[in-house]
């Protein structure tokens, strides 16, 4: 028999907001996070922008010798890991530890510091601190976050990078389903850096000006850093200690396009595919989907991709489902985007709000779906599907669903 | 119309499970790229007649360091086991996986071509994969600034690039992911694996994984003091549970076994090398860089997966050579088998293949192969076992044994213990 899952906490660190509240806030509005990088030095960067957090002060959550041993990603981790374990009340409900475990996605992790390191390093500079490289492996933030809070369950890190944080859910919700655990710490965390910057750059993939996802004018992603971590929790084990419960996590798929080691088949059967296994492993039929929260990146290929993927599935009906691309405001987070998405979609259906795609002016006619422009709406909604596709088309797909104790 | 949703009716495509419990998986197919051998049959002969990988460094310069020595790949024509259209878009890394897969595939004498594209998957893992790409994109940045990094490189250097690779190469639809969790990457990636073959979710995951040795790699476990001598005294080399162990010796390699719902074997006659029966999952949380310092997290994992604990006859040991791994995973054993202790024959195949993060995937390999051949492989290297290890390792030569069944241990430092257990097939 299949245990149900629920989601009781969550926390969310993006470059519209620092907390929950604040980043629920600028999504609802249309506030985006986008601004000249100050991370590294951009001047030789055709593109200058990316959706940074700043306004961060890491010593209103760390002493200094912890600033100094954490990376800018394990920071933002550990940050979100807080609230999302405060708002399920882990905090003061007793748990038994040994049945909750973390299972992080992870894009390029701490690589920041380990770019500082091997920069000095080649250069022959000063010698640079060797405790820089514990950040190379991106394993990292998900043992600080094991290790803070003492949880002896189950762990590891999924690294399809910008599929990443919503695989790593699946592997949570399998956990708690192969009787491992009652409680799953999951999401991602991942910070900027210029390995993952230049790349992008690289394949011609960044937006010079802003992220437009859907509309004919995009040129690319804009790339966005952060955390989104979510609490799981199997239902009798919330009910037992009244925990609050924001939604249900119905199922996810996973599959692969199988196609090209960065395009997306263009088509959209791997986009059909991964939602028709999660839609099926949730066990519900397409026509109870209410909203879809869009992977979104606005590269011109993903965007047309994803769009034939979801008419594929929905047929006729595609037209009226609200879809989001929140990457506008937050920008692609790699491997913390599908958990920051994932608690975007969970508060959608806490509050019916579904947030918007802004910067959308121009219609793209192989973009014709309703992407919910510019402003957001409010709905009655009961299932939500949050997308992600990664490099090599990794696909993957989660649906969520409102709670309710039936 | 929304109650509906509330029904938890298994998906109707997919089989029944022959019990409650599940389906059964079974091992069909290895496939081993390995400093001891390339192919299960090299690789299998030269474990058991001891004869380790590791030899002074070739690939590049290690004058710099304390250290000198590596288990190395030896090379390999890798046209023989990748499509040349695909070949020119992998890096090493890839190629090494890759030919794994291949291996794996050819060994279970599958035709991949004939199955359900989408009801094949594949679960790898790896501790850092390319990083040897990565560190060329990186050094073409620093050196030519943005306009110089090529996007080539770049596409080859995200972690999951190597499952990619293998997806293209093979068609493989299904169930798609990389794991990345230092030493118990390629275990979490056959865990998961397991738990999905056994719920119906595909008929075939490929699972395993590997690593290679690169050159910033050995800078960065030389910086962290890992490698043997290390900051201690005393001879360079691989010697777990011994006395004078003091670090390890890195190694690289790949190691990829099919996996199969038995019945889905049955139909087609498949050999099976033994069935995967279960897994266990757990935390130790003695610092960022530390063991499961006390063994409790590596008992329980142990614990968790071997559903009938008096059946297992033999452990293929994470035992690395370091001080506090081998003492721990030694004081687990102990904390588990209490009086049986000794009956349980334990190998440490690191000692020949050094440590790696992906070498997982090799040592399950190593341990289908035990099941199937009742033959233990010896841990080489080590001569005087440590007082705080005293187990029944298996030292210097190989040794046949009826092995009912067996776990492979993995442990990470920083704290993911997961054991598999592997049982004998029986029909």
């Amino acid at each position: 028999m299949r245990k149900r899952v629920v989601i009781t906490g969550l926390g969310v660190v993006s470059a519209v907001g620092n907390s929950l509240p604040e980043v629920w806030d600028s999504l609802v509005r249309g506030r985006e996070g986008t601004k000249e990088i100050t991370v590294f030095d951009p001047a030789a960067y055709r593109t200058k922008i990316a959706a940074e957090v700043s306004h961060l002060d890491p010593e209103a959550y760390f002493s200094k010798k912890e600033v100094r041993r954490l990376s800018r990603c394990d920071r933002f981790g550990l940050i979100a890991f807080r609230e999302a374990w405060k708002s399920a009340h882990l905090d003061q409900d007793s748990c038994d530890k040994e049945r909750a475990g973390v299972i992080l996605g992870a894009g390029s992790g701490g690589i920041l510091s380990v770019e500082k390191y091997f920069r000095d390093f080649y250069q022959g500079r000063k010698k640079s601190s060797p405790s820089l490289l514990i950040s190379y492996s991106l394993a990292t933030t998900t043992d600080h976050i094991a290790i803070e809070s003492g949880l002896k369950g189950p762990r590891s890190t999924t690294a399809t990078v910008c599929s990443s944080s919503s695989a790593s859910m699946g592997v949570a919700y399998e956990m708690i389903q192969m009787d491992l655990a009652d409680v799953m710490v999951t999401g991602g965390s991942d910070s900027l850096c210029e390995v993952s910057y230049s790349g992008f750059s690289s394949l011609k993939l960044v937006d010079p000006e802003s992220c437009k996802p859907f509309d004919r004018r995009r040129q690319g992603l804009v790339i966005g850093e952060g955390a989104g971590i979510l609490i799981l929790e199997e239902l009798e084990h919330a009910l037992r200690r009244e925990a609050p419960i924001h939604a249900e996590f119905l199922g996810y798929g996973i599959c692969a396009d199988a196609y090209h080691l960065t395009a997306p088949e263009p088509n959209g059967e791997g986009v059909e595919r991964v939602i028709r296994i999660a839609l099926a492993h949730a066990g519900i039929r397409p026509e109870d989907v209410d909203t879809i929260n869009a992977h979104g990146t606005a590269t011109p290929f993903n965007d047309i991709a994803e769009t034939r993927g979801i008419k594929r599935v929905f047929g006729e009906r595609a037209k009226e489902i609200p879809i989001s691309g929140i990457k506008s405001m937050i920008g692609h987070c790699l491997g913390s985007a599908g958990g920051i998405e994932a608690v975007a979609t969970v508060m959608t259906l806490e509050t019916g709000i579904i947030p918007p795609t802004i910067h959308y002016e121009v219609p793209d006619p192989l973009c014709d779906l309703n992407y919910t422009p510019n402003q957001s709406v409010q709905r009655d909604v009961r299932i939500a599907l949050s997308n992600s596709f990664a490099f090599g088309g990794n696909n993957a797909c989660l649906v969520f669903k409102k709670f309710s104790s039936e | 119309m929304h109650d509906r949703i509330l029904i938890k009716s298994p998906n109707p495509e997919l089989p029944t499970p022959d019990s409650q419990k599940g389906h059964r998986v079974v091992i069909t197919g290895l496939g081993v790229v390995s400093s001891i051998g390339v192919g299960q049959e090299a690789f299998w002969e030269n474990c058991l007649r001891g004869i380790p990988g590791i030899k002074p460094v070739q690939r590049f310069d290690v004058s710099s360091y304390r250290s000198r020595r590596g288990a190395e790949l030896p090379e390999i024509d890798f046209k023989a086991f990748v499509k040349p259209a695909n070949l020119r878009r992998m890096d090493r890394i890839g190629k090494i996986v890759v030919s794994a897969v291949r291996l794996a595939v050819d060994d279970s004498g599958l035709n991949l071509k004939e199955e359900d594209s989408s009801r094949i998957g594949i679960s790898i893992g790896t501790g850092l994969g390319s990083s040897d790409t990565v560190d060329q994109f990186f050094r073409s940045l620093l050196k030519e600034g943005p306009t110089g990094a090529a996007p080539l490189l770049f596409q080859t250097a995200v972690p999951n690039a190597i499952t990619s690779h293998c997806a293209i190469e093979y068609g493989i639809k299904g169930v798609n992911i990389t794991f990345s969790h230092k030493e118990s990457s390629t275990e979490m990636a056959m865990a998961f694996a397991y738990h999905l073959l056994r719920e119906g979710k595909g008929d075939i995951i490929l699972a395993g994984g590997g690593d290679e040795l690169s050159e910033p790699l050995y800078h960065v476990y030389s910086m962290l003091g890992a490698l043997s001598p290390g900051r201690g005294k005393g001879e360079e080399g691989m010697r777990p549970f011994s006395r004078d162990r003091n670090g390890i010796v890195l190694g690289e390699g790949s190691g990829i076994l099919v996996l199969e719902r038995l019945e889905h074997a049955k139909e087609r006659g498949a050999k099976i090398y033994a069935e995967m029966a279960g897994v266990g999952l757990s935390g130790s949380t003695d610092g960022l860089l530390r063991y499961d310092l006390k063994g409790d997290s590596i008992a329980r994992a142990m614990t968790l997966a071997a559903k009938e604990l008096d059946t297992v006859d033999h452990i293929s040991a994470a035992a690395n050579s370091t001080p506090d791994l081998d003492r721990a995973e030694a004081l687990a054993i102990q904390k588990v088998f209490r009086e049986r202790t000794k009956e349980i024959s334990i190998s440490s195949l690191k000692s020949m293949l050094g440590e790696f993060d992906g070498s997982g995937g090799i040592r399950a390999c190593g341990t289908a192969l035990s099941l199937y051949c009742g033959m233990v492989p010896p841990t080489v290297g080590t001569s005087h076992l440590a007082p705080e290890c005293d187990l029944n390792v298996v030292l210097v030569q190989a040794r046949k044994k009826e092995i009912r069944s067996a776990l492979l241990n993995s442990c990470s430092n920083g704290g993911s213990n997961i054991s598999l257990w592997f049982k004998q097939y029986d029909s």
